[in-house]
C-alpha cells in the first residue's frame, strides 16, 4: 500500500513536474523569450524583455473568451487542450539524455505520430471556428504538414539505420546510449546532411516566420487562429513555445545524444539535474540556428514553394544520409 | 495573486490593431515606424496583431468615412474586453482638413469611446509610443477595475 502510493506519487512528479508539463511548459516560454530577442539583436533593435512570453500568456489569460455564433464551441474549445495534451504526452518520451519517463522498442515511431497531433489540434480548431480565412490557414497548415514529416521521416530512418545496422534501431533511448558510447551522431559525417535537414524541419514544425504561411498575420489574418481570443489563444500560444522546446530536445538526443554526465560523475539525482542544464543550453544553440537566425533574414515562402522546397532541398538531403547509411558509411 | 500578475502582464502586452478609416497613409507610416528597429517599440511588448480578435489596442487613423463608419462600429465590438481605443493624428478627432466634408463623420468620438488621442498631422513617433504606452496603463486599470 505504502509502496504503491510512493510509485503513484513518483508517476504524478513526472507527468506533472519533471520531464513533464511545468518543466516543458518553464523552458519552452524560456526559449521562445530567447528567440524574441535574439531576432530583435540581429536587427539592432533592443527587444522585448526575456519574460515577454509569460507576459502575453497571462495577459491572454485575463482577456475575454468569445466564441463565434459560426463556430462549434465544444470542438472549438477542446482543440487547443488537445494539442496541448498530446505535447505533454511527447515530453515524457523524449528522454533527458539518460534519463526517460516512457522508453521502449518503437518509441521513435509513437513520436512520429504524437508529433502530428498538434497539428491537427490547429486544424480542427480552426475548421471548428467557421471563418474563411482559417479555412485557407488549415489548407496551408496540412500542405505545411505534408512537406516536413517525408524528410522527418527520412531523418529517422537514417538515423535508425546508423544504430541499429540492418535491424533498425527506433528507440531514443537506445539511440542516446549509442551515443554515449561511439560518440555523438553530429560528428558521423555520413549524418551531417540529415542533420542540416532536421535544422530546417524544425521551424516548419514550428511554425516560425519562413515556414509561417499557415498563420500569416499579414495575409490570412493568423489563419486558425483568427477567431481565437482570450484563454484558448493563450494556450495555442504556450503550445508554440513548448514546440519549440520538444522539437530542439529531439534534434539534441537524436544528434548530440551522447554528452551524458552521469559516466563522470555516477548516475543519480545531480547527474540529471546537469544533464537537464546541458540539454538546455544545447537547445538555445539549436533555436539559435534553425529559427532565429533563418528568422531574421528572410521573408515568408509561398505555400507552393515551401512544398517545392522541402520535397527537393531538405528531403534530399536526407536521402543523401539514408543513401551514405546504407552503403556502411 | 494570478489575478495581480494578469492585470500586470495587460500593461506588458499591449497588442495593437490598426484600423485605417480613409487615411492619408501619413499617420500609418508613422505607426509602422514606431516598430521599427529606430524607435522599437517591442521593447514595451508592443505587437502587432492581425486580427482584431487578438487585440488589445485598437488604433484608429483617417477621419472616418461614412463608407468605413459601420465597418468601424463593428470592428471595435469583435474586440474582446478590456480592450483600449486610440486615435491617431487630427483625423479623427476634428475632421482636419477634411472638415465638413459630405462624406466624413469626423469627430470620432461621436459614435466611439476614445482613451486616447494623440495629435499631429502627421503625429510624430515618439508621441505614438507615449500614447500608446498611456493607453497600457489604461489596459491595467480596466483589467484592476473587472477583478472587483
Amino acid at each position: 500500500m505504502n509502496f504503491s502510493l510512493i510509485g503513484a506519487l513518483q508517476i504524478l512528479f513526472k507527468i506533472l513536474i519533471f520531464p513533464g508539463l511545468l518543466f516543458v511548459v518553464v523552458i519552452g516560454l524560456f526559449l521562445a523569450g530567447i528567440d524574441r530577442k535574439l531576432v530583435a539583436r540581429m536587427q539592432k533593435r533592443v527587444g522585448p524583455p526575456l519574460r515577454q512570453p509569460w507576459f502575453d500568456f497571462l495577459k491572454l489569460l485575463g482577456k475575454e473568451t468569445i466564441v463565434p455564433h459560426a463556430a462549434n464551441k465544444a470542438v472549438y474549445l477542446a482543440a487547443p487542450v488537445i494539442g496541448f495534451t498530446g505535447l505533454v504526452v511527447m515530453a515524457l518520451f523524449i528522454p533527458v539524455f539518460g534519463y526517460s519517463t516512457f522508453s521502449g522498442n518503437g518509441d521513435l515511431i509513437v513520436l512520429l505520430y504524437l508529433l502530428t497531433i498538434p497539428a491537427v489540434a490547429l486544424i480542427i480548431g480552426g475548421s471548428a471556428s467557421g471563418s474563411p480565412y482559417a479555412g485557407i490557414g488549415i489548407s496551408r497548415e496540412m500542405v505545411t504538414m505534408m512537406s516536413y514529416e517525408l524528410p522527418l521521416i527520412i531523418i529517422l530512418l537514417s538515423v535508425a539505420r546508423k544504430v541499429g545496422g540492418s535491424a533498425l534501431c527506433f528507440s531514443l533511448g537506445q539511440i542516446v546510449n549509442w551515443q554515449a558510447s561511439n560518440g555523438c551522431l553530429a560528428f558521423h559525417p555520413a549524418l551531417i546532411p540529415a542533420m542540416l535537414a532536421m535544422l530546417l524541419v524544425i521551424p516548419a514544425e514550428v511554425g516560425t516566420q519562413p515556414f509561417d504561411v499557415a498563420e500569416a498575420e499579414t495575409e490570412i489574418c493568423e489563419g486558425p487562429l483568427i477567431e481565437y481570443s482570450g484563454a484558448p489563444l493563450a494556450v495555442f500560444k504556450l503550445n508554440t513555445a513548448m514546440k519549440m522546446f520538444i522539437m530542439t530536445a529531439l534534434f539534441t538526443n537524436l544528434f548530440f545524444g551522447g554528452v551524458s554526465t552521469a559516466s563522470l560523475i555516477g548516475a543519480g539525482i545531480p547527474a540529471i539535474a546537469l544533464d537537464a542544464v546541458i540539454m538546455v543550453l544545447i537547445c538555445i544553440v539549436v533555436t539559435f540556428l534553425s529559427m532565429s537566425l533563418i528568422h531574421a533574414i528572410t521573408a515568408r515562402f509561398k505555400i507552393e514553394h515551401l512544398f517545392k522546397f522541402y520535397w527537393t532541398v531538405v528531403a534530399g538531403l536526407a536521402a543523401l544520409s539514408l543513401v551514405l547509411v546504407w552503403f556502411g558509411l | 495573486m494570478l489575478k495581480n500578475a494578469i492585470a500586470k502582464s495587460m500593461m506588458r502586452s499591449p497588442w495593437i490593431y490598426h484600423i485605417n478609416t480613409g487615411s492619408c497613409n501619413g499617420c500609418d507610416i508613422e505607426l509602422v515606424a514606431v516598430l521599427t528597429p529606430r524607435y522599437d517599440a517591442e521593447r514595451f511588448g508592443f505587437k502587432l496583431a492581425g486580427t482584431p480578435r487578438h487585440a488589445d489596442i485598437v488604433v484608429i487613423s483617417g477621419p472616418v468615412t461614412s463608407q468605413s463608419k459601420d465597418r468601424l462600429i463593428r470592428t471595435l465590438a469583435q474586440v474582446p474586453e478590456p480592450k483600449c481605443v486610440v486615435t491617431l493624428g487630427s483625423c479623427p478627432q476634428s475632421g482636419n482638413v477634411f472638415k465638413g466634408s459630405y462624406s466624413v463623420e469626423a469627430p470620432v468620438e461621436n459614435f466611439v469611446h476614445v482613451d486616447v488621442a494623440i495629435a499631429g498631422c502627421t503625429v510624430k513617433p515618439e508621441a505614438v509610443i507615449a500614447g500608446l504606452y498611456k493607453a497600457a496603463e489604461i489596459l491595467e486599470k480596466k483589467r484592476e477595475a473587472m477583478n472587483k
